[in-house]
């Protein structure tokens, strides 16, 4: 097991008038990957960032940075930095000076500074920028300056509050790729918060989803969205069908008045359950041949696909992805595979529901 | 065309009315006639006697030390309150904060001088130098508190923490993040103080005591005692001195614009030139 860089042990924080922020969260991090905190805005992902650089105290619990407790180390003395949700550029300096900040600070020589600067600039792909003022740069440019900012200090974890989130659509997809490679290429580890599902799957090796200040699931993007651990993980990441159920058996779940196959195990029998199938793994057929049929209500065409909502007879609404249309008013049948199906236990802890993972797909 | 005939003609007017009684003042500076009623001939005499008056330019001197001192001490002082109301967390305290302040502002000056007349008496204190530079500095610390607070509220917190996530100490983060961030408000706040030393009668007139003048107490006493003119010739010299204030300040400005410009274009070379490979 890799020796872990940063670790939360039962972070608690409480403000003043009462408000809970955060709640008994335990996180290890490992070196060199990229983490995402994943939540809606108030989970308290952004708390978690500001408790590990520094800027606020956790009432209760340990922050560890290298086997050392960290929680009485003042902020300028971590070996992490910060890339602000608005950038924080010093509007007073140029992009020169802003990036040159810390290494000035740490009194390096003049020659250096300017090396490291410079170098820092090109990584982000800002060459030739050095000596712009900031209030000439474009959105995405500052952004690029405030990475640069932080990475010349060369920092053991580099801290990233929504940095994309104030960014239009087409550059902000340009630039989860390249703070992906630049990851990559640094190879130091990353803890991102974002409230946007797709850039936290994109991006990640592990994610955290968070709501109301308790961490919900960590995992791998792919184990986060084929088998999230309840209903909001599951509405939160992509989109879902849920669907009320009842297990009948191990591999045997009951939903819309019909048993399926599907492939989880380990609840008793009869437990009420939620059930989960992704939009996607939904097939068109005739009626006669689908497991589900619906009515076809409205279709929205995506550019890529077509997106489907119908209603079955009990008057569920199913979402559906296709890539070709249907008509309006048509009833169709839908099928899909027993792995499409996942089910979920109401209030399952995290810690319960990997090990009963564990423990069936091992059979 | 109309309107822009009257809104000429307005504007001429008012500049008139403010500029014809210093210019008034100025034209009989001149006169060789010892009185403003009848302009007999023009002389420089009046300057000469101004020049002449050791007490005059002694007097002048300590009106600028003061104004210098005090607006000094209370832009520190005004700068250091506009950063503390600013970091107050409560609403109430700080709205509190600021009321105190802006009552200082608006009260009139004759209560604030007599009472610090009221308070040096008690606490034993001679009037002189230094209970004039004290109140002076009082009176200007809510002036710099206000033009200061602005610029302070303006910068983001995310800044302070950036500069402390770079590693600045606290005095670091002070002297090269915030300060030069408020650098503006700070002038500004130090120019008014000065300028308000400066001018500041009633204050002054109460606390000053014997001995020890500026010049507001000082031209006024001498006006009271009868009409001389080489109070008019100091008005002009005043007059000219505060013209080259602002011309100066004017190019100042325009140095400092024109200097930034050309460290960006020059630095900008310096660039491309790194830029080689």
């Amino acid at each position: 097991m890799v020796k872990p860089i940063i670790e939360l042990k039962n972070i608690t924080k409480r403000y003043d008038d009462g408000f809970t922020a955060l709640e008994n969260i335990n996180m290890t991090i490992e070196p060199g990957k990229f983490y995402s905190l994943l939540g809606p805005s108030g989970s308290g992902k952004t708390t978690i960032l500001r408790i590990i650089a520094g800027f606020t105290d956790a009432t209760e619990g340990t922050v560890i940075f290298e086997d050392q407790k960290i929680n009485d180390l003042p902020a300028n003395r971590r070996k992490v930095n910060t890339v602000f949700q608005n950038y924080a550029l010093f509007p007073h300096m140029d992009v020169f000076d802003n990036v040159a900040f810390g290494l000035t600070l740490k009194k390096k020589p003049v020659k250096e500074i300017r090396e490291r600067v410079l170098n820092a600039l090109k990584t982000v792909q800002l060459p030739g920028y050095a000596n712009r003022e900031i209030s000439e740069l474009s959105g995405g440019q500052q952004q690029r300056v405030a990475i640069a900012r932080a990475i010349v200090n060369e920092p053991k974890v580099l801290l990233l509050d929504e940095p994309l989130s104030a960014l239009d659509m087409k550059l902000r997809k340009d630039m989860q790729y390249e703070l992906r490679e630049l990851q990559q290429r640094l190879k130091i580890t990353f803890i991102f918060v974002t409230h946007d599902q797709e850039e936290a799957l994109a991006m990640s090796d592990e994610i955290f989803v968070m709501n109301d200040g308790k961490v919900l699931q960590s995992g791998t993007p792919v184990d986060i969205y084929d088998e999230p651990i309840n209903h909001f993980v599951a509405n939160f990441i992509g989109e879902s069908n849920i669907v009320p159920g009842k297990m009948i058996d191990d591999f045997q779940v009951e939903f819309v008045g019909k048993t399926f196959e599907c492939a989880d195990a380990g609840m008793r029998h009869g437990e009420k359950v939620e059930v989960v199938l992704r939009p996607e793994d939904l097939d068109i057929t005739k009626p006669e041949q689908g497991k589900l049929v619906v009515e076809v209500d409205t279709q929205l065409f995506r550019g890529d696909h077509f997106e489907i909502v119908g209603y079955d007879e009990d008057g569920n609404e199913w979402l559906i992805h296709s890539t070709n249309p249907v008509r309006d008013g048509k009833k169709i049948g839908l099928t899909f595979e027993p792995e499409d199906i996942h089910v979920m236990r109401f209030g399952e802890k995290e810690a319960d529901f990997d090990a009963r993972l564990e423990q069936y797909e091992e059979d | 065309m109309k309107k822009k005939h009257f809104s000429t003609i307005y504007l001429v007017f008012v500049f008139l009315l403010l500029y014809i009684p210093i210019f008034y003042l100025i034209f009989y500076s001149f006169n060789k006639g010892g009185d403003m009623n009848h302009f007999t001939g023009f002389t420089w005499q009046h300057y000469a006697e101004l020049f002449a008056d050791k007490r005059m330019i002694i007097i002048v001197l300590n009106t600028l030390l003061v104004a210098l001192l005090s607006s000094l001490i209370a832009t520190l002082v005004g700068t250091m309150g506009a950063i503390g109301i600013s970091a107050r967390r409560q609403r109430k305290v700080k709205s509190a904060l600021l009321t105190l302040n802006n009552v200082l502002m608006v009260s009139p000056d004759v209560i604030i001088g007599a009472s610090f007349l009221i308070l040096f008496t008690a606490l034993g204190i001679s009037l002189g130098f230094g209970s004039v530079l004290i109140s002076h500095i009082a009176f200007s610390i809510p002036i710099v508190v206000l033009l200061v607070l602005p610029k302070v509220n303006e910068m983001d917190s995310s800044l302070i923490n950036a500069a402390m996530d770079l590693g600045a100490t606290r005095w670091q983060t002070f002297s090269r993040v915030i300060v030069p961030f408020i650098a503006p408000g700070i002038f500004s706040g130090f120019f008014m103080a000065f300028t308000y030393s400066l001018d500041d009668f009633a204050v002054t007139f109460f606390v000053t005591g014997n001995g020890f003048a500026t010049l507001a107490v000082e031209i006024y006493s001498r006006a009271r005692q009868g009409i001389s003119l080489e109070i008019n010739a100091l008005s002009a010299v005043m007059f000219v001195f505060a013209l080259i204030l602002v011309v100066g300040y004017y190019f100042i400005e325009q140095y400092s614009q024109s200097r930034r410009h050309k460290k960006k274009s020059g630095k900008a070379t310096l660039g491309t030139e790194v830029m080689l490979p």
